[in-house]
Protein backbone atom coordinates (compact mmCIF):
# COMPACT_ATOMS: atom_id res chain seq x y z
CA UNK A 1 0.00 0.00 0.00
CA UNK A 2 1.17 3.75 -0.79
CA UNK A 3 2.54 5.78 2.13
CA UNK A 4 -0.73 8.53 1.23
CA UNK A 5 -2.98 5.18 1.80
CA UNK A 6 -1.25 4.28 4.95
CA UNK A 7 -1.88 7.69 6.00
CA UNK A 8 -5.60 7.52 5.07
CA UNK A 9 -6.21 4.01 6.88
CA UNK A 10 -4.67 5.20 10.44
CA UNK A 11 -6.53 8.43 9.56
CA UNK A 12 -9.58 6.46 9.93
CA UNK A 13 -8.47 4.71 13.19
CA UNK A 14 -7.94 7.97 15.38
CA UNK A 15 -10.31 8.77 17.76
CA UNK A 16 -11.11 11.70 16.27
CA UNK A 17 -12.56 10.16 13.11
CA UNK A 18 -14.33 7.46 15.12
CA UNK A 19 -16.07 9.92 17.49
CA UNK A 20 -17.22 12.10 14.53
CA UNK A 21 -18.18 9.03 12.59
CA UNK A 22 -20.26 7.30 15.49
CA UNK A 23 -22.08 10.42 16.63
CA UNK A 24 -25.84 11.44 15.87
CA UNK A 25 -25.07 14.78 15.81
CA UNK A 26 -21.29 15.59 15.63
CA UNK A 27 -21.39 15.31 12.05
CA UNK A 28 -24.28 17.42 10.95
CA UNK A 29 -23.14 20.25 13.92
CA UNK A 30 -20.10 20.36 12.04
CA UNK A 31 -21.29 20.66 8.44
CA UNK A 32 -23.51 23.42 9.83
CA UNK A 33 -20.65 25.84 10.73
CA UNK A 34 -18.97 24.51 7.67
CA UNK A 35 -21.53 25.60 5.62
CA UNK A 36 -21.96 29.41 6.92
CA UNK A 37 -18.26 29.68 6.73
CA UNK A 38 -18.52 28.87 3.22
CA UNK A 39 -21.25 31.02 1.80
CA UNK A 40 -20.08 33.55 3.50
CA UNK A 41 -16.54 32.74 1.57
CA UNK A 42 -18.22 32.55 -1.56
CA UNK A 43 -20.24 35.69 -1.25
CA UNK A 44 -17.73 37.70 -0.07
CA UNK A 45 -15.55 36.97 -3.38
CA UNK A 46 -18.63 36.96 -5.55
CA UNK A 47 -18.92 40.88 -4.45
CA UNK A 48 -14.99 41.03 -5.60
CA UNK A 49 -15.43 38.86 -8.29
CA UNK A 50 -18.60 41.20 -9.67
CA UNK A 51 -16.67 44.08 -8.74
CA UNK A 52 -13.52 43.14 -11.00
CA UNK A 53 -15.79 42.39 -14.16
CA UNK A 54 -17.40 45.54 -13.85
CA UNK A 55 -20.70 44.07 -13.09
CA UNK A 56 -22.01 45.49 -9.84
CA UNK A 57 -20.40 47.26 -6.86
CA UNK A 58 -19.08 49.83 -9.35
CA UNK A 59 -19.70 53.31 -7.59
CA UNK A 60 -16.53 51.95 -5.45
CA UNK A 61 -13.14 51.56 -6.25
CA UNK A 62 -12.03 47.87 -6.99
CA UNK A 63 -8.69 48.25 -4.20
CA UNK A 64 -11.27 49.29 -1.77
CA UNK A 65 -13.75 46.42 -2.82
CA UNK A 66 -11.12 43.72 -2.33
CA UNK A 67 -9.54 45.56 1.12
CA UNK A 68 -12.81 45.77 2.60
CA UNK A 69 -14.14 42.43 2.14
CA UNK A 70 -10.47 40.21 2.28
CA UNK A 71 -10.60 40.19 6.03
CA UNK A 72 -14.08 38.43 6.44
CA UNK A 73 -13.06 36.25 2.99
CA UNK A 74 -9.68 35.02 5.01
CA UNK A 75 -11.72 34.91 8.42
CA UNK A 76 -14.61 32.75 7.04
CA UNK A 77 -11.93 30.70 4.68
CA UNK A 78 -9.89 29.19 8.07
CA UNK A 79 -13.26 28.29 9.75
CA UNK A 80 -14.54 26.38 6.85
CA UNK A 81 -11.15 24.75 5.80
CA UNK A 82 -10.89 23.86 9.86
CA UNK A 83 -14.27 22.18 9.66
CA UNK A 84 -14.16 20.62 6.22
CA UNK A 85 -11.05 18.78 7.25
CA UNK A 86 -13.36 17.61 10.72
CA UNK A 87 -15.89 15.92 8.12
CA UNK A 88 -12.55 14.59 5.98
CA UNK A 89 -11.61 13.02 9.07
CA UNK A 90 -14.82 11.31 9.42
CA UNK A 91 -14.63 8.84 6.69
CA UNK A 92 -11.58 9.45 4.98
CA UNK A 93 -11.20 6.06 3.34
CA UNK A 94 -14.99 7.17 1.43
CA UNK A 95 -13.60 10.80 0.34
CA UNK A 96 -10.54 10.00 -1.05
CA UNK A 97 -12.34 7.25 -3.47
CA UNK A 98 -14.82 9.85 -4.30
CA UNK A 99 -14.30 12.04 -7.63
CA UNK A 100 -16.74 15.12 -6.76
CA UNK A 101 -14.51 15.06 -3.39
CA UNK A 102 -11.27 15.02 -5.46
CA UNK A 103 -12.60 17.29 -8.29
CA UNK A 104 -13.49 19.86 -5.49
CA UNK A 105 -10.05 19.79 -4.24
CA UNK A 106 -8.76 20.58 -7.23
CA UNK A 107 -11.09 23.27 -8.37
CA UNK A 108 -9.91 24.75 -5.06
CA UNK A 109 -6.40 24.92 -6.41
CA UNK A 110 -7.89 26.51 -9.37
CA UNK A 111 -9.30 28.75 -7.09
CA UNK A 112 -5.89 29.25 -5.27
CA UNK A 113 -3.66 29.75 -8.76
CA UNK A 114 -5.76 32.29 -9.79
CA UNK A 115 -6.06 34.18 -6.76
CA UNK A 116 -2.88 33.89 -6.24
CA UNK A 117 -1.95 35.43 -10.09
CA UNK A 118 -4.13 37.75 -9.90
CA UNK A 119 -2.22 39.33 -6.66
CA UNK A 120 1.14 38.94 -8.33
CA UNK A 121 -0.13 40.49 -11.66
CA UNK A 122 -2.81 42.27 -11.68
CA UNK A 123 -4.01 43.45 -8.01
CA UNK A 124 -0.60 46.12 -7.99
CA UNK A 125 -1.69 47.75 -10.81
CA UNK A 126 -5.48 48.63 -9.96
CA UNK A 127 -4.34 50.86 -6.76
CA UNK A 128 -5.65 54.17 -6.37
CA UNK A 129 -8.00 53.78 -9.85
CA UNK A 130 -10.63 55.53 -9.68
CA UNK A 131 -14.28 53.99 -9.56
CA UNK A 132 -15.50 55.44 -12.48
CA UNK A 133 -12.26 53.86 -14.70
CA UNK A 134 -13.27 50.76 -16.86
CA UNK A 135 -12.23 47.45 -15.19
CA UNK A 136 -9.23 46.02 -17.23
CA UNK A 137 -9.26 42.77 -19.33
CA UNK A 138 -6.94 40.80 -17.01
CA UNK A 139 -9.28 42.27 -13.48
CA UNK A 140 -12.16 40.90 -15.74
CA UNK A 141 -10.70 37.08 -16.92
CA UNK A 142 -9.48 36.73 -13.17
CA UNK A 143 -13.39 37.76 -11.74
CA UNK A 144 -15.08 35.55 -14.13
CA UNK A 145 -12.55 33.04 -13.54
CA UNK A 146 -13.15 32.97 -9.85
CA UNK A 147 -16.76 33.40 -9.94
CA UNK A 148 -16.87 29.98 -12.13
CA UNK A 149 -14.71 28.24 -10.20
CA UNK A 150 -16.50 28.95 -6.81
CA UNK A 151 -19.86 27.65 -8.44
CA UNK A 152 -18.02 24.88 -9.50
CA UNK A 153 -16.74 24.31 -6.01
CA UNK A 154 -20.37 24.73 -4.78
CA UNK A 155 -21.96 22.45 -7.16
CA UNK A 156 -18.96 19.40 -6.26
CA UNK A 157 -19.42 19.68 -2.85
CA UNK A 158 -23.33 19.25 -2.95
CA UNK A 159 -22.19 16.55 -5.05
CA UNK A 160 -20.06 14.86 -2.54
CA UNK A 161 -23.35 14.16 -0.16
CA UNK A 162 -25.04 12.39 -2.56
CA UNK A 163 -22.38 10.07 -3.59
CA UNK A 164 -20.75 9.22 0.07
CA UNK A 165 -24.70 7.81 1.52
CA UNK A 166 -24.06 5.25 3.71
CA UNK B 1 -55.34 19.48 5.09
CA UNK B 2 -51.40 19.65 5.23
CA UNK B 3 -51.48 15.60 3.89
CA UNK B 4 -53.91 16.33 1.46
CA UNK B 5 -51.87 18.86 -0.09
CA UNK B 6 -48.51 16.97 0.01
CA UNK B 7 -50.28 13.72 -1.37
CA UNK B 8 -51.49 15.82 -4.36
CA UNK B 9 -48.25 17.63 -5.09
CA UNK B 10 -46.66 14.53 -5.03
CA UNK B 11 -49.00 13.18 -7.78
CA UNK B 12 -47.92 16.39 -9.94
CA UNK B 13 -45.66 16.31 -13.36
CA UNK B 14 -43.39 18.97 -11.16
CA UNK B 15 -42.89 16.18 -8.31
CA UNK B 16 -41.79 13.90 -10.59
CA UNK B 17 -39.57 15.46 -12.70
CA UNK B 18 -37.51 16.96 -9.15
CA UNK B 19 -37.68 13.42 -8.11
CA UNK B 20 -37.31 11.57 -11.44
CA UNK B 21 -33.44 12.38 -12.56
CA UNK B 22 -30.72 11.56 -9.71
CA UNK B 23 -29.18 15.30 -11.16
CA UNK B 24 -31.78 17.71 -10.26
CA UNK B 25 -32.18 17.53 -6.22
CA UNK B 26 -28.03 18.33 -5.89
CA UNK B 27 -28.35 20.77 -8.73
CA UNK B 28 -31.41 22.42 -6.74
CA UNK B 29 -29.89 22.26 -3.78
CA UNK B 30 -26.32 24.22 -5.38
CA UNK B 31 -28.44 26.82 -6.65
CA UNK B 32 -29.88 27.43 -3.02
CA UNK B 33 -26.75 27.08 -1.85
CA UNK B 34 -25.39 29.79 -4.31
CA UNK B 35 -28.75 31.84 -3.50
CA UNK B 36 -27.79 31.78 0.40
CA UNK B 37 -24.34 32.96 -0.68
CA UNK B 38 -25.62 35.88 -2.02
CA UNK B 39 -27.80 36.57 1.14
CA UNK B 40 -25.42 35.62 3.68
CA UNK B 41 -22.39 37.97 2.02
CA UNK B 42 -25.21 41.42 2.27
CA UNK B 43 -26.56 40.15 5.62
CA UNK B 44 -22.75 40.23 6.74
CA UNK B 45 -21.88 43.43 5.41
CA UNK B 46 -24.68 45.64 6.31
CA UNK B 47 -25.01 44.42 9.72
CA UNK B 48 -21.07 44.78 10.35
CA UNK B 49 -21.01 48.12 8.95
CA UNK B 50 -24.04 48.74 11.34
CA UNK B 51 -22.11 46.83 14.60
CA UNK B 52 -18.99 49.19 13.15
CA UNK B 53 -16.45 46.33 12.46
CA UNK B 54 -16.26 47.24 8.82
CA UNK B 55 -16.56 49.56 5.93
CA UNK B 56 -16.66 52.74 8.40
CA UNK B 57 -16.15 54.98 5.72
CA UNK B 58 -19.26 53.77 4.11
CA UNK B 59 -22.91 55.83 4.73
CA UNK B 60 -25.06 52.50 5.59
CA UNK B 61 -27.53 54.08 2.75
CA UNK B 62 -24.64 53.23 0.51
CA UNK B 63 -24.03 50.04 1.18
CA UNK B 64 -27.58 49.15 1.53
CA UNK B 65 -28.48 50.31 -2.35
CA UNK B 66 -25.60 47.63 -3.13
CA UNK B 67 -26.60 44.99 -1.60
CA UNK B 68 -30.54 44.97 -0.19
CA UNK B 69 -31.57 44.64 -3.69
CA UNK B 70 -29.39 41.48 -4.49
CA UNK B 71 -30.83 39.95 -1.36
CA UNK B 72 -34.31 40.50 -2.20
CA UNK B 73 -33.76 38.55 -5.94
CA UNK B 74 -31.69 35.81 -4.04
CA UNK B 75 -34.56 35.42 -1.56
CA UNK B 76 -36.91 35.12 -4.76
CA UNK B 77 -34.71 32.11 -5.76
CA UNK B 78 -34.39 30.62 -2.46
CA UNK B 79 -38.10 29.96 -2.03
CA UNK B 80 -38.42 29.08 -5.56
CA UNK B 81 -35.34 26.65 -5.23
CA UNK B 82 -36.88 25.39 -1.64
CA UNK B 83 -40.60 24.70 -3.52
CA UNK B 84 -38.75 22.83 -6.00
CA UNK B 85 -36.81 20.54 -2.84
CA UNK B 86 -40.67 20.14 -1.52
CA UNK B 87 -42.12 19.27 -4.65
CA UNK B 88 -39.54 16.66 -4.83
CA UNK B 89 -40.16 14.91 -1.77
CA UNK B 90 -43.65 16.62 -0.34
CA UNK B 91 -43.57 14.28 2.87
CA UNK B 92 -39.91 14.97 4.05
CA UNK B 93 -40.02 18.83 4.94
CA UNK B 94 -43.58 19.99 6.07
CA UNK B 95 -43.69 17.09 8.12
CA UNK B 96 -40.67 18.09 10.35
CA UNK B 97 -41.26 20.42 13.21
CA UNK B 98 -37.46 22.04 12.35
CA UNK B 99 -38.75 23.27 8.76
CA UNK B 100 -41.48 25.36 10.68
CA UNK B 101 -39.09 26.75 13.20
CA UNK B 102 -37.03 27.84 9.85
CA UNK B 103 -39.70 29.34 8.36
CA UNK B 104 -40.85 31.51 11.84
CA UNK B 105 -37.30 32.13 11.72
CA UNK B 106 -37.23 33.78 8.58
CA UNK B 107 -40.44 35.30 8.99
CA UNK B 108 -38.80 37.24 11.73
CA UNK B 109 -35.60 37.82 9.97
CA UNK B 110 -37.54 39.68 6.93
CA UNK B 111 -39.75 41.64 9.34
CA UNK B 112 -36.65 43.28 11.48
CA UNK B 113 -34.76 43.79 8.64
CA UNK B 114 -37.33 45.75 7.07
CA UNK B 115 -37.96 47.81 10.15
CA UNK B 116 -34.27 48.15 10.78
CA UNK B 117 -33.70 49.29 7.28
CA UNK B 118 -36.85 51.35 7.43
CA UNK B 119 -35.51 52.91 10.78
CA UNK B 120 -32.15 53.70 9.44
CA UNK B 121 -33.55 55.55 6.43
CA UNK B 122 -34.38 58.36 8.64
CA UNK B 123 -31.07 58.07 10.51
CA UNK B 124 -27.86 60.39 10.07
CA UNK B 125 -25.89 57.43 9.43
CA UNK B 126 -27.56 56.67 6.34
CA UNK B 127 -25.93 59.35 4.37
CA UNK B 128 -22.85 60.02 6.83
CA UNK B 129 -20.48 57.60 7.59
CA UNK B 130 -18.97 59.56 10.67
CA UNK B 131 -22.09 59.40 12.34
CA UNK B 132 -22.96 56.19 14.23
CA UNK B 133 -26.10 54.35 14.17
CA UNK B 134 -28.21 54.90 17.61
CA UNK B 135 -27.54 51.83 19.84
CA UNK B 136 -30.93 50.10 19.02
CA UNK B 137 -29.58 49.44 15.75
CA UNK B 138 -26.35 47.80 16.99
CA UNK B 139 -28.30 45.34 18.94
CA UNK B 140 -30.48 44.60 15.89
CA UNK B 141 -27.77 44.20 13.99
CA UNK B 142 -25.98 41.55 16.47
CA UNK B 143 -29.30 39.97 16.96
CA UNK B 144 -30.33 39.26 13.24
CA UNK B 145 -26.85 38.08 12.33
CA UNK B 146 -27.47 35.47 14.61
CA UNK B 147 -30.90 34.61 13.82
CA UNK B 148 -29.95 33.90 10.18
CA UNK B 149 -27.40 31.27 11.57
CA UNK B 150 -30.08 29.82 13.70
CA UNK B 151 -31.79 29.84 10.13
CA UNK B 152 -29.13 27.96 8.17
CA UNK B 153 -28.35 25.25 11.00
CA UNK B 154 -32.36 25.01 11.19
CA UNK B 155 -32.55 24.61 7.01
CA UNK B 156 -29.44 22.29 6.87
CA UNK B 157 -31.15 19.79 9.77
CA UNK B 158 -33.87 19.14 8.21
CA UNK B 159 -32.12 16.84 6.13
CA UNK B 160 -31.53 15.19 9.28
CA UNK B 161 -34.20 15.37 11.51
CA UNK B 162 -37.24 12.89 11.89
CA UNK B 163 -40.91 13.69 10.87
CA UNK B 164 -43.12 14.53 13.69
CA UNK B 165 -45.40 11.19 15.41
CA UNK B 166 -47.91 9.96 13.08
CA UNK B 167 -46.83 11.87 9.90
CA UNK B 168 -46.77 10.43 6.40
CA UNK B 169 -43.06 8.72 5.41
Amino acid sequence: MSAVGEVINWLQTTQLSTTIRESDWLFPAIECVHVIAFVTVVGSISVVDLRLMGLASKGRRIDETIESLLPITWIAFAIAAVAGLLLFVSKPITYTQNFFFLGKMLLLLFAAANMGAFHLFVHRSLAGVPAEAPSPLAARASGAASLALWIAIVAFGRWIGFTTLG
Amino acid sequence: MLEAFTAWLGKTPLSAFVAGQDWVVPTVQTVHILAISVVVAAVVILHLRVLGVIEQNQPIGVLARRFVAPSAVAIGVLALTGLLMIAGEPNRALFRYVFWIKMALLALALALSGAMLRGLRGNAAWVDAAAPPPPLYKGLAAGLLLVWVAIIVAGRWIGYAEGWPGSPS
